[in-house]
């Protein structure tokens, strides 16, 4: 009997930034780039570029510490049905996690209670339909996975 | 290719309008700070309109300085109203919940009308 084997994942890019504050942008413009013929809707697209520039931004800032010398690597893959972004830093100076990051909670902000900061991991939380978070060897790294054409696990379907 | 932020502050009927242009990141936080405190101390204090119709990207720190501007105008006990937002950052503005206590206004002309009725 024939399996038919599960193709693997294709890579569309691959390419690093170095840590300045604004590559999040050039981040951005390569993926939208890289994934423009993945049938991603224009709502995804725009969410996915949010994503993954608040995620770069992460890197940059917290990951590599503004280190211009450290470079934030960008990896875009299509895996079945899924687009996959990983963004790795060097975790030289102490990643951000989701898990550690407090829920921005606008009342108390309003109030004082909270930093008006603290957005950026929420957001990109509610920007895919899923992040995963590890550390591999020394590095940390964040994976954005989106499915095109569905928006069952995105903020989209959550409001 | 990005554009630098700008802000101009104006005299509308019933309140002040804040017209952002280019992108609110963490470069805006200087002139758009200033803007709210000539915002906020404009007389007689009206409502404030958030005019984002030239506005092409926000990030998480353009999401923290507009909540800065809300917390100082709702301090003065004033109504904001937002225009110009495109459906991503409507969404944004949902999902930050910023829409529970600013009036998002699909156009100019409605959010000037708002601010009119609201500050008159």
């Amino acid at each position: 009997m024939s399996r038919r084997r599960q193709p693997g994942p294709r890579r569309l890019a691959a390419f690093t930034v170095a840590s300045t504050v604004g590559n999040e942008r050039v981040a951005l413009a390569r993926v939208a780039a890289a994934v423009s013929a993945c049938g991603l809707s224009p709502a995804q697209l725009e969410r996915l570029k949010t994503a993954v520039a608040e995620t770069t931004m992460n890197a940059i800032e917290h990951g590599n510490g503004g280190d211009p010398s450290l470079p934030v690597a960008v990896v875009v893959d299509q895996d079945g049905d899924g687009l996959v972004v990983t963004v790795t830093d060097e975790a030289r100076h102490g990643s951000t996690t989701a898990a550690a990051a407090e829920v921005p909670d606008l009342d108390a902000k309003l109030a004082g209670l909270q930093s008006p900061r603290g957005w950026g991991l929420f957001l990109i939380r509610q920007m895919v339909d899923r992040v995963e978070e590890a550390t591999e060897g020394t590095r940390h790294v964040v994976r954005l996975i989106v499915h095109p054409g569905d928006g069952t696990g995105t903020a989209e379907a959550r409001l | 290719m990005t554009t630098p932020f700008d802000v101009a502050v104006v005299a509308i009927p019933g309140g002040v309008a804040l017209e952002l242009a280019g992108e609110v990141d963490g470069a805006a936080t200087e002139p758009l700070l200033a803007a709210a405190e000539q915002a906020a101390a404009s007389s007689p204090p009206g409502a404030v309109l958030l005019d984002f119709t030239n506005v092409s990207y926000i990030n998480s720190t353009g999401i923290a300085l507009i909540v800065s501007v809300l917390a100082r105008a709702r301090a003065q006990r004033r109504v904001v109203v937002a225009a110009g937002l495109s459906e991503h950052y409507r969404q944004i503005f949902d999902i930050t919940r910023l829409s529970d206590f600013i009036e998002v206004c699909t156009d100019r002309d409605g959010a000037a009308r708002r601010v009119a009725d609201a500050g008159g």
